[in-house]
């Protein structure tokens, strides 16, 4: 039974959640029945929880010059042609074993795609951020940046019954094409974002859907021309409200 | 390396660098740190690593680098104790980082730990690296990340206590 007793290096993989299952749930049941180091692994987590709470915004750091991507991926380009150049000649070489490479490359290249991953990302680096467009705090203003950009979109809902006001907006690309970036925010500094953009190849239309991503929540849907995604913290309960107001509105 | 998109290279770059933020306390300095380890893993890319694996080496290489630097400042120091100059004997909070802290309260307690344990904390509750991956880029054993990581948790439970907020006001009776 001295198993029971977890030792302070079970408590911090408790905290950390890195408990097969089974201890977790004996380590918890050991907690219960001990109140005192139950107050002192719920402090760590409390600490952990804060301090991912106070470093979730990183990319508002003042001084960020900005890390340029270009020039890094014209040098890994370069350097990756160097590279399959040389497997060529290796595969030339040795004739065979070209196939188990080229799975390998397959493997690697096949990433998970979750729906609407990409607004969830955007949020995280530019909904904290004062690296924005345009800075609008007036709904119509929002509005008219939005038709002008995206021709085909509705009419944007003001969001005021929900607490929230334009912050600003920011335009992106990626892959799939143009997107944009809205940003609200409440009375107490709390950020939502309204992410668009065209169907991608993988997500022509999407079904209406949610799921959760750490600390934020992402609603999605398809409408006329384009994907959105709201993300909100996966706690602020206003989510679904805002969500629906959207939806009805774009 | 790993084939990541703009997206996922920028995240990791964010990422890279509110690590080395935290623990040179110097956005400054912070940024040749990035820029250092980026270099580095561009020039040591001998095996295809995954997403995970490559995060977490770009983070051993960072710390590396740090380390490089602090040793290097040290002996600085020395030379200009030795000729009669003043070498600090404390690392200051750099300016910038400063106006940050006292803006966020949690961060106050957090930026007084030492090195070594902010950058193990960073590595296990912000970045979510196992403790196997965080002894690797720490270049510690797994055991003494553990003896680490307690005495982190304690101290910042200190300082987080022995600083509470300013009580609110009571009223008289």
């Amino acid at each position: 039974m001295t198993r029971l007793i977890p030792s302070e290096d079970e408590l911090h993989a408790y905290v950390d959640e890195r408990l097969e299952p089974v201890r977790r749930a004996q380590v918890q049941a050991w907690l219960e029945a001990n109140p005192q180091a139950a107050a002192r692994v719920e402090g760590w987590r409390a600490d952990a929880r804060r301090l991912r709470a106070a470093l979730a915004g990183f990319d508002d750091l003042p001084g960020a010059a900005q890390l340029e991507l270009g020039p890094l991926r014209r040098q890994l380009r370069q350097r990756r042609q160097r590279r399959w150049a040389a497997a060529a000649v290796v595969m030339l070489a040795l004739g065979v074993g070209g196939l188990g490479g080229w799975q390998v490359r397959d493997a690697s290249l096949a990433r998970v795609d979750l729906p609407m991953a990409d607004a969830v990302q955007a949020h995280r680096l530019f909904a904290g951020s004062e690296a924005l467009d345009i800075q609008a705090s007036d709904p119509g203003q929002l509005r008219d940046w939005l038709g002008r950009h995206f021709s085909r979109v509705g009419q944007l809902p003001d969001l005021a019954g929900y607490g929230f006001k334009p912050v600003g907006a920011r335009l992106l690309s990626n892959e799939q094409g143009p997107a944009a970036l809205l940003v609200f925010e409440d009375g107490k500094g709390q950020r939502i974002s309204l992410f668009l953009r065209s169907p991608g190849e993988q997500y022509r239309r999407m079904p209406d859907g949610q799921r959760v991503d750490g600390q934020l929540e992402a609603r999605y849907w398809s409408h006329g021309a384009y994907n959105f995604a709201l993300v909100s913290a996966a706690d602020d309960v206003r989510g679904a409200g805002v969500g629906e107001a959207l939806r009805l509105g774009l | 390396m790993h084939d990541l998109d703009d997206h996922q290279w920028r995240e990791l770059l964010a990422r890279l660098r509110r690590f080395a933020v935290w623990l040179t306390r110097e956005p400054g300095s912070a940024d040749d740190l990035v820029q250092a380890t980026v270099e580095r893993a561009l020039s040591r890319r001998d095996q295809q690593r995954d997403a995970d694996a490559l995060r977490a080496w770009l983070f051993t290489i960072l710390y590396r680098q740090f380390l490089d630097g602090k040793r290097r400042e040290r002996l600085h120091a020395r030379w200009l104790s030795w000729f009669g100059g003043s070498g600090h004997d404390e690392e200051p909070v750099g300016d910038n980082l400063e106006a940050i802290v006292l803006a966020q309260a949690d961060l106050q307690a957090f930026a007084r730990l030492t090195a070594e344990q902010r950058a193990l904390l960073l590595l296990v509750s912000i970045e979510g690296l196992s403790y196997k991956e965080a002894a690797q880029a720490l270049g510690i054993p797994i055991g003494t990340v553990m003896s680490r990581l307690s005495r982190a948790r304690n101290a910042l439970r200190e300082l987080t206590e022995g600083n509470p907020q300013p009580p609110a006001l009571r009223r008289l009776k």
